[in-house]
């Protein structure tokens, strides 16, 4: 069925005092050969809206070019009924504000911008969701105090859940705790937990399934739809749940690598969790005994960052030990007043107002605090251990004979055991960053991991005391319940939350090359024996990375494709050599990099008029032949802009600007082979926060164009 | 390991500067926002976040050799500006008090300094031993000091009642001994400064102006750059002068100061001077300890109260025992006479050896010592 396009140009928010509207419209209509323009000073008032609908209506037009401002802008305004597909051409922020008004380059900019609007709608299909049967159980693995309370928190809000936990019994770390540090206002005692009223709630809610001392044999499927089978004390048993949320904790840094502490030293040098457990004990009610030979405890010494915070070890803060011996500090204070306590710190970190506690937990005449670096733990005299420490604040390297040493040992995340055991073609478990968290971007997308519909939640995902942990959990329970109602829709999740389009394989085309099956972030695609691709769409997140890699082309959505782009390129009008007026297309990230020249615009950053920007899912979906095809038009430089990558990278889709990167140095060295300099393309990482940047960036790679000379291909 | 030094906490030492007005200390995080404040605190004497720091540790020593307590005036800019509401001034100002304590080689002053019924003890007992010079040896009131029989009580002749020639060989004794005392203490608190580094004493003689001008003058104190600066060094500038007048006119010139006949003289004018100066500054310094609005007044150990107190009425009691003798007014004149030394003296002997007095020459002492110190440190290259 042909398409029946309407082009409506709107001239208000001084678009109209930029550019020619008229000349627009007759581009539209007789090179284009659009049927219906109309020109409109405020398309998006009831007015300018219901011009459309009636020619929507009427059955005039069912493809919508709205040639106004940012598709970031207005979406609900210049969203009509379902099956209408509507385009946005961006004249007001990358046009009318950013350039001279009715400069002759500024005009054909626009008139570019409109002919690659209405290629682009020509090429774009309306959407129909997939749909499937989707499961509404949450599974949950581990049983502390993330795990329990992700659990809880889901059943709460309707969703039946299945608890997993390794263990014998529920409550992790937390069930062997006798008092916590406060969580709330004056922050200046301890208090103990309402722990076991939560994990009561846990064992009896009538929506929760607990199975303890289980394991994960095997995690198929996809989100909406995983097949999980346990290995349970009674034997295997399969469940079917939506979404999974992973809350396997942390587990103490192995202090026998501490010796340089002393940890090993004598009985008497012992770590944070070990002191917790002595706490319990006879150890601290009463007076406090040394491990080795009963003698009374009179001076005790924590060491802070015991293997944290270095580069041998564990290269990050925990973020706990430093509460965790404060309290250690007040339990003592409670049982022996005289004893005297010194603790030597790289840096107290009581983030937030724990800092409160810090406070209440130094003010004692026998609580003495220092910063410093531990320089030796040694053997003195009378069974005790002396320590020495440099760079302190006392000024100088000092030494302290004490009965006992506390390591504050760091938290470790536990994901490097087997866990999910995911039958995915790219691994069994969750990909993880850093030091081993499997979390996808803490300060982005907390809970996202690189497994769609699968989240992260408390100690294994950041290092964090228990009432973040509750905190986190809602978060990741939170997240587990979208993922699920989103697949119900059919949509995709973060961060293209409700998204229906989905990726389409023209599989007998497929070479079996891998490339899409490797390079997904996601680990969408599985593989049959051959090598070709099968693809979970519930796993997918549409960033259209696979649709990038494909050499062969065969990977297309509705709304987005390779000969979409193509033909946008094509639409571009690319001036006669003698003219002097150089083309640079460029290629940029819709999540940061396109609304960062929003935000230029919006600031009224005036730049080159040579630049066409074509804006892509994520720079990974860029598929190279673009670049080709640009070229070979005459296109005098490409410009790539996407998101910072490396390991604290910016990708929305984790890895994408980076492939992105890699595939055009492939491209680079064609160039040279076709004589063209590489210097004609140019990958730029770019942050939101650097929109100030685009201009000159711009304008200086026009400039590197202009001295490189035209494109010798133009023309051919 | 070489050079490290081992750490072993003077407990005693931090209770006593807990009790004395630290009591924050321990809370301080050593952010030293405190002496980045200081308008007063440079490279080489640093504070107060260091002493605050030797202080938590327990570390005496280390704040016994240090001038750095008498070289801050309190203007309280670190307290205002701490991070963790501890009150650095404050501390300073208690380890002001325990150094006084700490120089008094007698004892007395940690006795007083600690137990506020032992201060007032001692007042009150040296105020008896006063009031006893003139009534006990006799078997009826007064004169008994005087070889020429009672005082009159039809006229006022204080010369009878209390012989200038013997009161002022008395006040003399008593300045000998107290400045004794003080001196002895002083001495302590030099060998403190100075044990660490030997000053050569050439120095110190480049120095000895420097000694005599902060002491009269406080100039040091105009380098504080807080709001109130200039108008609290005025204040005690002041009353330095009225307390100087006074003191000099007692211990040196009474002949001419306690006079009988009512005719102008001209150590009236002195005597005017410096109790209008004493009343109204003290009367200020109490009015502002009681509104806490300032930094410097927020805190108040007893020591702080008894000191403008004692020094108001020895002012008040003064000018009355000079107006009911020119009324000729008998008896309250020779009462008000034992009264006035009744305060006056117990005054001098708890607060010029073992109190607050003592700083009027520990801080130039100090400043004195640091003065040298850099110069010998500058001179030497």
């Amino acid at each position: 069925m042909p398409r029946k396009p309407g082009v409506y140009v709107c001239t208000g928010c001084s678009i109209g005092d930029a550019v020619d509207a008229g000349q627009l419209a007759k581009i539209a209509t007789k090179e284009c050969k659009v049927p219906v323009c109309r020109v409109h000073p405020f398309l998006c008032g009831a007015e300018g809206r219901e011009a459309i609908r009636q020619d929507i209506e009427s059955g005039a037009v069912d493809t919508v070019v709205v040639a106004a401002c940012s598709s970031r802008s207005k979406a609900e305004a210049f969203s009509f009924n379902h099956g209408t597909v509507v385009e946005r051409v961006n004249l007001r922020e990358h046009v009318a504000w950013s350039h001279t008004p009715h400069d002759e380059d500024t005009e054909m900019l626009a008139a570019d911008y409109l002919r690659m609007g209405i290629a682009r709608a020509l090429k774009t299909e309306p959407l129909e969701a997939m749909s499937g049967e989707i499961s509404a159980t949450v599974l949950v693995v581990g049983g502390g105090t993330a795990g329990i309370t992700a659990a809880r928190e889901a059943a709460d809000a309707g969703y039946d859940v299945v608890l997993v936990e390794n263990g014998a019994s529920l409550g992790g770390f937390m069930a062997g705790v006798e008092k916590r540090f406060p969580a709330g206002p004056p922050y200046g005692s301890l208090k103990a937990d309402g722990f076991s009223e939560l994990l009561h709630a846990v064992a009896y809610h009538p929506r929760i399934r607990v199975y303890t001392s289980t394991r994960i044999l095997k995690t198929a499927g996809q989100p909406g739809m995983f097949d999980v089978t346990l290995a349970t004390e009674a034997g295997e048993a399969t469940v079917r749940a939506g979404a999974i949320v992973v809350a396997t904790g942390w587990q103490p840094y192995d202090a026998s690598r501490l010796a340089h502490l002393g940890y090993g030293l004598t009985p008497d040098v012992i770590t944070n969790v070990e002191f917790e457990r002595l706490a319990h004990g006879p150890g601290i009610h009463g007076s406090m005994r040394r491990p080795s030979d009963g003698q009374p405890v009179r001076t005790i010494l924590f060491v802070q960052c015991a293997g944290s915070r270095d580069p041998q070890h564990l290269r990050y803060c925990s973020s706990v030990c430093c509460m965790a011996t404060l309290k250690h500090i007040l339990n003592i204070r409670e049982h022996s007043p005289d004893t005297q306590v010194f603790v030597v710190y790289k840096d107290i970190r009581t983030p937030g107002q724990y800092e409160r506690f810090y406070r209440a937990a130094q003010d004692h005449p026998l609580n003495f605090f220092t910063k410093g670096e531990i320089a030796a733990v040694e053997k003195a005299g009378d069974g005790r251990l002396r320590v020495s420490a440099h760079n302190t604040l006392i000024g100088e390297s000092i030494q302290l004979d004490v009965d006992m040493v506390v390591l504050a040992t760091g938290m470790v995340p536990r994901s490097a055991e087997q866990t999910l055991n995911l039958t995915y073609r790219q691994g069994p478990e969750l990909p993880v960053i850093g030091q081993g968290f499997p979390d996808s971007h803490f300060v982005c997308f907390p809970y996202e991991t690189r497994r769609t519909g699968i989240y992260a939640a408390g100690a294994v995902r950041l290092p964090m005391d228990s009432e973040h942990a509750r905190e986190d959990a809602m978060g990741a329970a939170l997240k587990a319940i979208q993922s699920i109602e989103l697949a119900k829709r059919g949509r995709a999740v973060h961060p293209r939350a409700g998204d229906a389009s989905f990726p389409n394989f023209s599989l007998q085309r497929c070479t079996q090359c891998k490339r899409c099956t490797e390079e997904c972030p996601f680990g969408a695609l599985d593989e049959d024996t051959k090598g070709t691709p099968k693809p979970n769409l519930y796993r997918c997140r549409r960033c259209g990375i696979c649709m990038g890699a494909c050499p062969e082309r065969i990977v297309s959505f509705r709304n987005y494709s390779v000969d979409m782009i193509a033909t946008m390129i094509k639409a571009i009008e690319v001036p006669e050599e003698d003219e002097e007026k150089p083309r640079v297309l460029a290629f940029m990230c819709e999540n940061d990099a396109y609304p960062a020249l929003d935000l230029a615009g919006f600031e009224r950053r005036q730049y080159d008029a040579s630049v066409r920007v074509i804006p892509l899912r994520c720079l990974g979906s860029l598929n190279i032949v673009w670049i080709a095809d640009a070229l070979s038009r005459g296109i005098d430089g490409v410009m790539l802009i996407g998101c910072k990558y490396g390991d604290d990278y910016q990708c929305h889709f984790t890895k994408g600007s980076e492939l992105a990167a890699r595939r055009l140095d492939n491209v680079k060295e064609t160039l040279q082979r076709l004589q063209l300099e590489p210097e004609r393309l140019q990958l730029t990482q770019l942050a939101i926060d650097e929109w100030g940047k685009l201009p000159s960036l711009f304008n200086d790679f026009v400039d590197r164009i202009r001295e490189l000379g035209p494109n010798p291909y133009k023309g051919f | 390991m070489a050079g490290a030094v081992a750490i072993q906490p003077d407990t005693d030492f931090i209770r006593d500067v807990m009790r004395l007005g630290g009591e924050d200390l321990k809370k301080c995080s050593q952010c030293a926002a405190c002496t980045s404040v200081c308008s007063l605190s440079t490279a080489e004497d640093g504070f107060p976040r260091k002493q605050v720091l030797a202080a938590q540790w327990g570390l005496k020593e280390n704040v016994v050799a240090d001038p750095a307590p008498w070289l801050c005036f309190y203007c309280g800019e670190c307290s205002k500006t701490c991070t963790r509401g501890v009150s650095p001034g404050e501390i300073m100002m208690a380890l002001r008090r325990y150094l006084t304590t700490e120089y008094d080689f007698t004892g007395l002053s940690r006795l007083m300094y600690r137990s506020g019924v032992w201060e007032i003890g001692i007042l009150l007992a040296v105020a008896a031993m006063v009031a006893l010079l003139f009534t006990l040896p006799a078997s009826f009131g007064f004169g008994l000091l005087s070889q020429s029989g009672p005082a009159p009580l039809s006229t006022v002749m204080l010369d009878k009642f209390a012989p200038k020639e013997i009161v002022h060989i008395g006040d003399t004794m008593l300045a000998v001994l107290l400045s004794s005392l003080l001196l002895v203490n002083a001495v302590r608190m030099f060998v403190r400064l100075t044990r660490g580094e030997k000053i050569p004493a050439r120095y110190y003689a480049h120095c000895a102006v420097n000694l005599l001008v902060q002491a009269a003058t406080q100039i040091r104190w105009r380098d504080c750059q807080d709001r109130d600066a200039f108008r609290n060094w005025l204040r005690h500038f002041l009353l330095v002068t009225g307390y100087g007048t006074i003191f000099t006119l007692v211990v040196v010139f009474l002949p001419w100061f306690q006079i009988e006949d009512k005719s102008f003289h001209w150590t009236s004018i002195l005597g005017y001077y410096s109790t209008a100066v004493l009343l109204a500054t003290t009367a200020w310094i109490l009015l502002d300890r009681i509104r806490q609005r300032t930094e410097m007044h927020r805190f108040s150990h007893l020591s702080d109260w008894l000191f403008p107190i004692l020094l108001f009425l020895t002012a008040f009691s003064g000018i009355l025992l000079h107006i009911f003798r020119l009324m000729d007014r008998p008896m309250p004149t020779y009462g008000m006479y034992v009264a006035h030394l009744c305060i006056a003296v117990p005054m001098l002997v708890v607060e010029v050896p073992f109190g607050k007095w003592a700083h009027l020459l520990y801080r130039p002492l100090a400043i004195f010592v640091v003065a040298a110190r850099n110069d010998a440190h500058r001179l030497r290259g």
